[in-house]
This record gives C-alpha cells, structure tokens and sequence, in this order.
C-alpha cells in the first residue's frame, strides 16, 4: 500500500528526469565540437538536473522565518529559492534547441525531439501538479495526435528537394509550414 | 459547524506548463525563421495546437462564463473549541466543479497541519493540531484551478477562521474533600449523620427510626433494637486560584501552562463530584473572577476566564476586594502558582489568616540559568533557600504545598491529603 503510493508520487517525476535525459542524449548525439554546442549541452544539462532536483525538493516545506540562522541553514535556503526560482525547465528546451541547430537539417530526428519535449514538459507539469495523468492525457490526446501529425507533416515537408535556389524559396517553406499549424489549430473542433 | 458561504476573487493568469510550452513554440519559430529550417516550426506545432485551445472565453457544458472573476467556497469546521493537541479538521469546498482544483493549506502561526484528504478535488478536508492553548487563526487555503487543459491556472485565496485551544486538562481523578462541608446536599460524605448512602455507625433505636435502618445482627447481640447511622452527603465550594504573573520555563511547559492545565484537570474533576467550582486568575495589579457555579458550562467558562488573562497587567478586581461571591467563606482554595511573587504568597498568607483552607500545587520545574562560577553557585543556592523557605512559611500556616511536574497526573501529589478529609484550622 505504502509502496504503491510512494511509487504513484515518485513515478512523474523519473519520468520527467528519463525523458530529459533521453532529450539530451537524442540532441547530442553525434557529439558537436563547437564551443555553442558545448555551452548548449552543459545548460541543458543543468536545465535538467537542476529540474529534476526542484521536483524532488517540491515537497520539502520553506521553513518558517528564523532569526539568525546558521551558515548551512542560510545556504539550504539559498539553494531552495534558486531552484525554485529560475525556470530550468525552459533554460533546458532552449539549450536543446540550440544544440540541434548545430547539427546539420536532420528532419526526422529533429521532429522525435519536438515529441521528446513535448513529452517531457508534459511530464514535468504532472510531477510537479500531482494531476491524474490518465486523465490529462486522455483529455489531451487528439491534440497530441493532430500535433503529432503536423510534427511529421513538418519533417516530410522539411526533406522536399528545395523549389529552387536562394533564400526565398527557405521563407516560404517557413511559411508553408506554419500556415499549416495555424490552419489547423483554427479548424481543430472540440476546445472543451 | 458550517460557516457562511465566503465569496472569494478568482486571478487567473497562464500556468508554467503553458509558459514552458510557449518557450517552446517561440523557440523554435525564431530558430526556424533563423536557421531556415522549416522541420522547426513542425516542432512548434504541438506546443501550439495546445497553447491554441486555452483562450480565454472557455465555456464548459454548462454554458456559465469560462472562468469566473468570483467563487463560492464553504468553509466548515468541525469544532470551533479544541484541546491541546487534539486533532480537528476544516472542511473546504467549492461550488464550481467545472475546474481541476487543488487546495493548499497555509496553516497560521501556533496551528501544525496532520492530514489533507481530496486535496485534488471540489471538496477538501484538513486536519490539523494546535500544541498550545489560546486563540489561533487557521490562516488560509490557497484554491488553485486548472482548466481542462492545464494551461491556465486560477489562485484564489480563502481566509480560514480561528479556533479556541483550550489547555489539556490534567488527569485528575481523586479530590480532595474538606472535613467542615457546607449544608448542601452533594457526594461527599460529611461525619456528621444524614440520609447519604456511606455507613456511618450503629447506634439505639428511637421511635421514630425507619424500620428498614434497624441492625438486626447487633440488636440480637445487644438484647436492645439497634439501627445503622449513615454519613451526610454534601458539596463544598472549589475556587481554582490561578497565578498568571510567573511565565518561568520553556515555551508549552511554563508554569502559566502547567497552571492552566492542571486547574482545568482540577474544574473538571471536582465538577464531576458535583462541587460549586469557581476560579480566580490573579495577574500583576488585579484578578479576574468567576463565581462558583454547577454543571459542564461551568467547565467551559472556567477555560473562558483563564483564557482571558495572561501574564501582562491586569484590569480586574484587586485581589485583596474580591466579592464574597467569589470566595465563598468555607470555600476550598486550591493554588496553582511557582510561588515566585512575593506579593502573592503574602496574599495566600493574608488567606489562610482569614481562614481560608488552603492547598497550594507548586509549580516551579525550572532553577535560574547560571555559569560555572563561585558567585553564580551561590546565588543559586541562596535562591533555592529562599525557595524553600517560602513553601515551609506557609506549610507552617497549615497550608499543604504539593509540587507537580505537569507532566504527572495530579493524583500524584494530591495522593496524601485524597485520602482523608482535609482538616483545616480556622
């Protein structure tokens, strides 16, 4: 009983870490050895970590206001308000973003990574909400199918040969593609 | 006991979920427009579809406004009076279903929170503890609601109300009886004969004697109709004196609290023994009174008036011009002091003299904080001299001194004088 509890409250948050984790290995994956892809897998990494750490610390009380309080007392405070804080989570979406740029157009992989982060902030928000995640998963699951679907639109749009040469015809598969998004998130129909 | 319905303000505002999948989105539109890389803006595509549904205006199927500027929530106590370390609870709810909600308790200060039930829901039960007596405010509940989509977040604030903690009474079970009662009919046995239920002796028959009283095994020894006495059953007048000048010893555990605690335990059982118990609650420059009185709401009230004083200055009656109602003559005065103002252990003195029967509970647990010092050591001791020297002074009055930890019951220290009525020299 006591463990099957314990696993329900602790299971959101490892899957967050796991498919943090799987995000940052994906991305970098070849290894990139410019110095914005390092600077961009070590921010993903404490992106990540430092995301983890906040959901295993959510439950930790801030303790009341203490006069005078010892060294470590006021560092572990410290610690506790910066991670509580800054937003991690969106230091390591960015950073892995970043680090994907560096890698040469790979559309398919990059589209696994949009599902990953999509996955993982979904994740994040269950751990750190408590929500039922059978039920925020079923109320959301069209639209995680139809982004799913504009996901792989996107990639296979991606890996057209090019319309011809120059930059223009780059904008207009840009906004080829987000036309797309928009459209459908115009027609897309119960919004309950 | 349910309180009236409170009508509380509602922000919303887009939740961090929503604000990371933003990040998200913009992330990869400006990397995208940057890198001309259209498989980005696919990447962006899920974080907008879902950041697309959450405008505002959402309607549920009820067809009531999306999300409302005002809630009602009810707010029900289970009881508004609690002991010490009694567990209660405060039952949340509100009336819009629509949402996912989550409360939060933000206990006050002095209330320790136990156990949350249906925290993830319309209706929410929390059960929370307060160490030590007095007023306490709950402080509040944060109501969070979520929409469908989790992508934006309602707060709204709902203020808890205060309870009353009474001191936890001492376990007290026997009492002490004085040997002059009052002619009122009541449970303890008097030595002087009545009609009571407690043998008294044997004595010969007089016309006029209920047939029903006659000893038959004595009569047959004696050759003359013998009949059996029984004692009188009287009730005596109980004032609790409570001294609230002397806060000395840790925070739960001070005199003030092991007084509260022990003269609660004290009204409790001696109103149990259908005694007329009153009390006084002496501070620095006056006292607060409570006439002695009958029944369980006399309990209650007793808390009340102690409640009501506190270690500061005092704005009642001086104690040396309290009314006869509260101090009955032939009232049984039970101290409950650290005996560390002087002026009160005069005032006990100046009681006895007047012929009160007395009996002190010392409750002095605690000694001066000293360093290892010659001077310090002697300072000591010379205080616990004039400690002792304070309690044989009124042990030579005839006043019976008893010390208590507060942590045993009172039977304890009471034991010696629970046993025989309480002979007191006027």
């Amino acid at each position: 009983m006591i463990a099957s509890r314990v696993l329900a409250a602790i299971a959101p948050r490892l899957a967050a870490v796991l498919l943090g984790a799987a995000c940052i290995i994906w991305t970098v994956i070849p290894p990139r050895h410019s110095g914005l892809a390092g600077v961009a897998l070590v921010l993903s990494i404490i992106g990540v970590t430092a995301g983890a750490l906040r959901l295993a610390l959510a439950d930790v009380p801030q303790p009341e206001d203490q006069f005078f309080p010892s060294a470590p007392i006021r560092a572990w405070l410290t610690f506790l308000a910066a991670l509580r804080a800054l937003p991690w989570e969106e230091i390591a979406v960015v950073a892995l973003l970043v680090l994907e740029v560096q890698h040469p157009a790979r559309p398919w992989h990059t589209a696994a990574l949009g599902f990953g982060l999509v996955a993982y902030l979904l994740a994040v928000h269950i751990g750190e909400s408590g929500a039922p995640a059978g039920g925020l998963l079923r109320r959301q699951a069209r639209l995680l199918l139809a982004g799913t679907c504009l996901l792989a639109l996107g990639a296979g749009f991606a890996m057209l040969p090019t319309a011809g040469p120059g930059a223009g015809s780059a904008l207009l598969r840009v906004l080829a593609a987000a036309a797309v998004v928009a459209a459908a998130a115009l027609v897309l129909p119960g919004r309950e | 006991m349910a309180g009236p319905d409170q009508q509380v303000e509602v922000r919303w505002r887009p939740s961090r979920h929503a604000r990371r999948l933003l990040t998200l989105a913009f992330a990869g539109l400006l990397l995208a427009t940057l890198t001309r890389r259209p498989e980005l803006v696919g990447l962006a595509a899920p974080a907008l579809l879902l950041l697309g549904v959450a405008r505002p205006g959402f309607q549920g199927r009820s067809g009531r406004p999306g999300r409302p500027d005002r809630l009602t929530v009810r707010v029900s106590l289970a009881s508004s009076r609690l002991y010490e370390d009694e567990v209660a609870a405060v039952d949340l709810a509100v009336d819009d279903t629509r949402f996912d909600a989550r409360w939060l308790l933000q206990a006050g200060r002095g209330v320790e929170p136990a156990s949350a039930t249906g925290v993830n829901g319309s209706a929410a039960r929390f059960e929370f503890t307060v160490p030590r007596w007095g007023r306490r405010h709950l402080g509040s509940a944060a109501l969070v609601l979520h929409d469908p989509w989790r992508l934006t977040e309602g707060r709204a604030e709902v203020a808890l109300p205060a309870v009353d903690c009474y001191p936890d009474p001492a376990m007290q079970r026997t009492r002490v009886v004085l040997s002059r009662l009052p002619n009122r009919l009541g449970e303890h046995a008097a030595r002087v004969a009545g009609e009571g239920t407690e043998f008294a002796g044997v004595r010969e028959y007089v016309p006029g004697d209920r047939q029903r009283a006659i000893n038959w095994p004595a009569s047959t020894r004696l050759g003359r109709l013998q009949v059996n006495t029984f004692a009188a059953e009287r009730s005596q007048d109980i004032v609790l004196v409570v001294d609230a000048t002397s806060q000395v010893g840790p925070p739960g555990h001070s005199a003030l609290d092991m007084g509260l605690r022990g003269a609660a335990g004290a009204a409790r059982a001696y109103l149990d023994g259908r005694d007329r118990v009153g009390v006084i609650c002496y501070q620095w420059g006056g006292a607060r009174w409570l006439a002695p009185s009958l029944g369980r709401r006399q309990f209650y009230k007793i808390i009340d008036t102690m409640l009501s004083a506190d270690a500061g200055w005092g704005h009642g009656e001086t104690f040396s011009r309290l009314p006869r109602a509260a101090l009955p003559p032939g009232a049984l005065v039970v101290v409950f002091s650290p005996l560390l103002d002087q002026k009160f252990v005069e005032t006990l003195r100046d009681m006895r003299e007047r012929g009160f029967g007395l009996f002190v509970v010392d409750l002095l647990n605690t000694v001066p904080p000293a360093r290892r010092t010659f001077t310090d050591a002697m300072t000591r001791r010379i205080w616990r001299m004039e400690q002792q020297a304070i309690r044989f002074s009124l042990r030579e009055l005839g006043v019976p001194v008893v010390h208590w930890d507060g942590v045993a019951p009172l039977d304890l220290p009471l034991a010696p004088y629970a046993r025989r009525p309480l002979v007191v020299h006027r």
